[in-house]
């Protein structure tokens, strides 16, 4: 196991650096002149040499690419142009009002979605298994940021029950508006992935419960609770715990689009002020930021699957 | 026999059925058993024939899909059908077919030992555990407090099963319901198990029912047999009188054409035809397309008849039965080719795994280990081993599908480079094991035979056309199979399309790996007839592959037994069959000897002998060291071990251990 | 595939949400395709008297800000969605299966080259690779396809290589090396007829996906610019006139959501139809 672990957290650190050179290579390579994507194509010569020195777009590539990496690994992000202060605490204030949106919304995606699915599969063709397949197809046919709409239409514009955009700082004391603030886009991001989680669980459950081990185990007279939870489901929760991570993903993505159109000050609306405003500094730093998180989300979910799955946790010979 | 006393389980007029999207699926069809308190009754069916059905109804595990009726279902008085939830675990144990599948691969061998003492007597957890590692060790199994904590995964094939058996007999069951429990297994490990299934049942009085497709083993354990086909129970009676003298056709056809080494030099006899279609079921006798007693009759409703001491048949003509012959004429010896090899190996090795880029410290294991053999025209070369010895990836090796690592191969004289050229790959062909997996489920028959007549240019157009009805006559198949697409065949009429499609390019050696494995009895012994008479008139040499020494010993000229990589054993088949024999091959050979194995078989670590870790007539630390020599037990037979040839002739048995008997094959 | 082969194909029945999805889809399809010679306004007109006019006769979805009639820009940005997702779908399988097949036929050195760069793009959520890629440049349709396409390769490319890599341990595969058949006729007979039913399912779930991830995109902005009317984009401009005008996101809105709903169905029912697992097993 620690050895699995030290490989996976390798494995991760190498993702990561990758990342790295990806996201430099991709902002750097592609067509157009950084500096007049910068200013606008109206630049004056003197104002583009101005910025590709300070930028120090006069380096050769690696050098470049050196210089920035080297200042990621001493923990500078790098200066965002546009507002002209360093991306670090930018990127990290952002990324604290996106972490409660994701991870409230990770946790009800996780919680939900394996009960869920789990009840489905237990309870083959009834009202809730076919509601979750509804659900299911709700999550496919309806964009996020379209059910964002209909809600902000709904509960903001026509019921005045719930703010529609913004954001409401808890250092305020006020824990219902902040509250109120984000029940949308936790409701947004979440009931798609739920959907999605369960009806996963269920078919994973679904495989197990119709595995021999099962068929063994209740032959051996033990009480369906004991062929649920101890035989059943830690081999059920192994392909759940892949599909969590996949979405996590989403959920980044996700947090982007429903940042944006909630009015939400996190991270990913800070990207889409990068892009919007060509901040190529704080894009490249916020896209790392990102990129590492994902990347943990997926060593994490390595970890669970090794702790559930002794083919992994334990060596092959006894 | 303890026929008066009231039996444990007795079942009358079981029948299961399922409804399936088109029709009504019928299991079983009043099916009766009884097995008498402390007695062991196998029951025997192939595939098909609804024998697990049988099992999984007794648990009341049959599903909500299958409905389930009987005039009487009872154990030990109670009603079965009722009851099943509360007595299974605690007074019925169950044992499944494949224990890697069986085994809940997240839970340790210990809890799922434990487990039953748990839920049902409620012992404390310690007190469970103890009496689950005293459990385990009554099994024989090694190192018990380590395998405890070890997950199914770690464990060897044999051991998993013992660590079932365990689970089953957790709850303290009177009846242990055994399904194919050794059938996944190796030979050596089956006897192994039957040994400890013996045991069991004297030392705590235990009755069985032992489910198996394989006569050999339920004539080893069982007091009496219940045959099963197509859902039916069509014969019941005490083991020896049922295996001696079978009173039903489908008996009598199943022993006809089990493949014996005792009666290697006669024609088996297949069953011909397939099973009937279980969703339209013959109201008479669902045998008789098949029988070859068949009369107008038949088609009337068969009761089970009296038929001798304890016996009955569902066969009103079961008196005649006895005329039908059990064996063909004997097969013609083949002649002794004078002829220069064919096929000729030497020292050919290769190995998996290995050090890489990112790991250098792999060891490269080794699957073929300097292995040589010869093949003459004409010739068929048997080569034996278990799962693991490594004699597809020297099937492979032989047709250079796979690189070799070293060693020296030569066809018709001329040595084989590493990438043959179209000649070599004309003359040699293979045929292999999975009759599902073999043929191109997207392509006809037709297209299937015509792809290597057009790739090696051998006939287009009309000519292509003539030379597939050949190949299809060849095999025994009708001509309108042509336009028919895998998926409409049956295993036997798939395995016959692959060894046409082997045959289309004329080749002069063909390699057979595991051909017949796949197949029940009845089909296998149909095949195994057409390859005999394929060699007899084309001429062709095969190396026959299998992991059953019963195949290869009906079949082949000579015999080579494989064991880790390397041969054993080699020579005539005669002479390979009798004494002496490679204290492995004698393992095989004999349940008697392969239960002396030595169950920890870890890998060879110095020179000395691959089979000196689980060898029962192991002399000391020479076999460990010392590689052993080759010694000449008579023309041509050649035993690799230190043992001399003398002594190898004297069986190596010591008295097996209480209530084991020998084994009785008819 | 040979005739004979279709013909046994054609004679299953055809799941009914194929059929629904099908004749849904088509129906968009026809409409993207006549979409200009049947809208009754000029979408792109501004039209300054008729601004927020609500739904009605005249103006069956209503106007937008610019008094241009909403129906007439739904049914003028209809193409977008489908270029988006059948364009970018068709690209990643035009890129993905044959990097799949190669890497699962040539292991080793060719095949690490090929699956550690996927491994990598499949380590960055999707939103945010097609984010990245669309950041510097000005964006258009033709880049949001290529966006959404480079996101989706790696999933079909681990696909094929899975589903190559199960066929290549198949009996027939070995049976046609013994004939010494070369990489690509082994591929083209064996591989490929048993292989293009798992990834055409596949490629039907990444429609939809792609329709989602295309239009997220051009929510954010990086899709096709104003005046066009994709809908995400539509969806995104009518933001500020939820409260006075909220058709002009919901009409673009529904009219996604149908379009997604056929795409799915057509997908399931392709899946229904090809799925081996799924198919009843009546032979002959």
């Amino acid at each position: 196991m620690g050895l699995y672990l030290a490989r996976r957290l390798l494995a991760m650190l190498g993702v990561v650096w990758a990342m790295s050179v990806l996201i430099f290579g991709i902002i750097h390579i592609l067509p157009g002149n950084v500096a007049y994507a910068i200013l606008g194509e109206y630049a004056t010569p003197q104002a583009v040499a101005i910025l590709e020195d300070r930028l120090g777009l006069h380096d050769p590539l690696p050098l470049q690419y050196w210089h920035w990496f080297s200042a990621l690994l001493h923990g500078d992000l790098g200066r965002s142009l546009v507002m002209d202060r360093p991306a670090g605490p930018l990127i990290f204030e952002a990324l604290g009002h996106s972490a409660i949106l994701a991870g409230s919304s990770f946790l009800l995606v996780a919680v939900f979605g394996i009960l869920l699915g789990v009840h489905a599969a237990t309870h083959r063709g009834t009202a809730v298994d076919r509601a979750l397949t509804l659900m299911q197809l709700g999550f496919i046919a309806i964009p996020d940021f379209f059910w964002a709409i209909l809600l902000i239409l709904i509960f903001a514009a026509w019921l005045h029950w719930l703010p529609a955009t913004g954001y409401a700082p808890l250092d305020g004391g006020d824990l219902l508006a902040w509250l109120s603030h984000l029940v949308l886009p936790v409701f947004v991001l979440s009931i798609g992935l739920i959907a999605h989680v369960s009806r996963l669980t269920r078919s994973s459950m679904l495989e197990a419960l119709e595995s021999r081990y099962v068929l063994a185990a209740r032959a051996k007279g033990l009480p369906a609770r004991l062929v649920l939870g101890r035989h059943a489901l830690p081999n059920a929760l192994l392909p759940t715990i892949t599909i969590l991570a996949i979405d996590a993903g989403l959920l980044i993505g996700g947090v982007v689009v429903v940042e944006t159109v909630f009015a939400y000050p996190g991270l990913g609306r800070l990207l889409i002020f990068a892009i919007d405003h060509h901040d190529l500094p704080l894009l490249q730093a916020g896209m790392m930021v990102v990129t590492t998180i994902y990347a943990l989300a997926n060593l994490i979910a390595d970890l669970g699957y090794a702790l559930l799955d002794p083919r992994i946790r334990v060596g092959a010979h006894a | 026999m303890a026929e008066a006393a009231a039996p444990i389980l007795a079942v009358e007029g079981l029948s299961v059925s399922y409804a399936t999207p088109y029709a009504r699926l019928f299991a079983l069809d009043d099916v009766s058993l009884a097995i008498p308190r402390g007695e062991v009754l196998g029951l025997v069916g192939e595939s098909g024939s609804g024998k697990s059905t049988v099992v999984l109804a007794a648990l009341g595990l049959l599903g909500e899909a299958a409905s389930v009726s009987a005039r009487r279902a009872e154990f030990d008085g109670r009603d079965l059908l009722a009851d099943a939830a509360a007595l299974r675990g605690r007074r019925i144990g169950v044992v499944f077919q494949d224990p890697a599948a069986a085994l809940n691969p997240a839970l340790s061998i210990g809890l799922q030992v434990a487990e039953p003492m748990l839920t049902h007597q409620r012992l404390p957890r310690t007190e469970a555990y103890a009496r689950a590692a005293a459990l385990l060790g009554e099994l024989g199994i090694p190192r018990v407090a380590e395998i405890m904590q070890a997950y199914p995964h770690q464990l060897s094939g044999g051991m998993k099963q013992r660590a079932m058996i365990a689970a089953a007999l957790a709850g303290e069951p009177e009846l242990l319901l055994l399904d194919e429990p050794t059938t996944a297994l190796d030979v050596t490990i089956e006897a192994q198990i039957l040994d400890l299934l013996e045991g069991l049942r004297a030392s705590r009085g235990l009755s069985m029912l032992l489910v198996s497709h394989n006569l050999g083993i339920v004539g080893r354990l069982c007091d009496r047999l219940t045959i099963l086909y197509a859902g039916r129970t069509v014969e019941t009676g005490p083991t020896a009188a049922v295996l001696a003298a079978p009173r039903h056709p489908y008996t009598r056809g199943l022993l006809g054409a089990l493949p014996r080494p005792e009666a290697r030099a006669r024609r088996l006899l297949p069953i011909p035809g397939a099973l009937p279609d279980l969703r339209s079921p013959d109201p008479g006798c669902n045998f008789r397309p098949r029988c070859p007693l068949a009369v107008a009759a038949c088609a009337e409703p068969q009761a089970m008849l009296p038929a001798g001491p304890a016996r009955r048949v569902r066969c009103h003509r079961h008196a005649l039965v006895a005329d039908l012959p059990l064996l063909l004429d004997p097969v013609a010896p083949s002649r002794p080719s004078a002829a220069a090899p064919l096929v000729d190996v030497e020292g050919l090795t290769r190995g998996f795994g290995g050090p890489t880029l990112l790991r250098r410290r792999r060891t490269r294991v080794h699957a073929v280990d300097g292995m040589s053999l010869t093949i003459h025209p004409g010739e068929i070369v048997g080569l034996v081993g278990e799962s693991g010895c490594g004699k597809s990836t020297l099937a492979r090796l032989i047709l250079r599908l796979l690189p070799a690592d070293g060693g020296r191969l030569a066809f018709d004289g001329r040595p084989v480079p590493e990438r043959p050229d179209l000649a070599f790959r004309r003359r040699a062909q293979i045929v292999l094991q999975n009759p599902d997996g073999s043929l191109n489920p997207r392509r006809t028959v037709e297209a299937i035979l015509r792809r290597p007549l057009a790739h090696f240019g051998l006939a287009q157009g009309a000519a292509a056309g003539r030379e597939v009805a050949r190949l299809l006559e060849l095999v025994r198949l009708p001509e309108a199979y042509r336009s028919r697409y895998p998926h409409q065949l049956s295993g036997g009429e798939k395995q016959r399309v692959g060894i046409a499609r082997a045959l289309a390019t004329r080749p002069d050696f063909l390699v057979c790996d595991e051909a017949v494995s796949a197949l029940d009895v009845s089909v296998q012994a149909a095949v195994l007839n057409l390859l005999q008479d394929l060699r007899d008139t084309l001429g062709v040499a095969y190396l026959f592959i299998s992991h059953d020494i019963g195949v290869i010993a009906h079949i082949a000229d000579t015999i080579v037994v494989m064991y880790r990589g390397h041969a054993m054993e080699r020579g005539p088949a005669d002479a390979v069959l009798h004494a002496p024999h490679h204290p492995y091959t004698e393992a095989l050979l004999s349940a008697g000897a392969a239960r002396q194995m030595r169950l920890v078989d870890t890998a060879p670590s110095g020179a000395g002998c691959r089979f000196a870790g689980a060898c029962p007539r192991k002399l000391g630390a020479i076999c460990d060291i010392e590689p052993p020599p080759w010694r000449e037990a008579s023309a041509g037979h050649r035993i690799l071990c230190h043992i001399p040839v003398e002594q190898l002739a004297r069986p190596g048995l010591r008295p097996g251990p209480a209530g084991a008997r020998r084994p009785q094959t008819p | 595939m040979s005739a004979a082969a279709l013909r046994h194909a054609a004679s299953r029945r055809l799941p009914g949400t194929l059929l629904l999805g099908g004749a849904v889809l088509g129906a968009i399809a026809v409409l993207a395709v006549i979409g200009p010679w049947i809208t009754p306004y000029n979408p792109t007109a501004f039209a300054v008297r008729f601004r927020f006019v609500p739904p009605g006769a005249a103006h069956w979805f209503g106007t937008d800000e610019f008094g241009r009639d909403v129906l007439s820009r739904v049914l003028a940005g209809a193409h977008y969605s489908l270029v988006m997702g059948f364009g970018a779908t068709a690209l990643s399988l035009a890129v993905g299966v044959p990097l799949g097949l190669l890497a699962a036929f040539h292991r080793g050195l060719v095949e690490e080259a090929i699956m550690r760069p996927i491994d990598l793009l499949i380590s960055l959520p999707p939103v945010l690779l097609g984010l990245l890629i669309l950041a510097v440049t000005p964006p258009n349709l033709f880049k949001t396809v290529l966006a959404v396409g480079i996101v989706y390769v790696p999933i079909l490319a681990r696909l094929s290589r899975a589903v190559a890599l199960g066929l290549l341990e198949e009996d027939f595969v070995t049976a046609a090396r013994a004939r010494g058949e070369g990489a690509v006729s082994i591929l083209a007979r064996e591989i490929l007829p048993n292989a293009w039913p798992p990834i055409i399912v596949e490629s039907g779930l990444r429609v939809t996906f792609a329709i989602l991830l295309g239009s997220s995109l051009s929510f954010l902005g990086l899709g096709p610019q104003p005046p066009g009317s994709e809908w995400g984009l539509m969806i995104a401009e009518s933001r500020e006139f939820l409260d006075r005008a909220p058709w002009i996101g919901l009409a673009p809105g529904f009219s996604l959501c149908v379009l997604l709903i056929a795409v799915n169905l057509f997908g399931e029912g392709l899946r229904e139809f090809l799925d081996p697992r799924l198919r009843g097993r009546a032979g002959g």
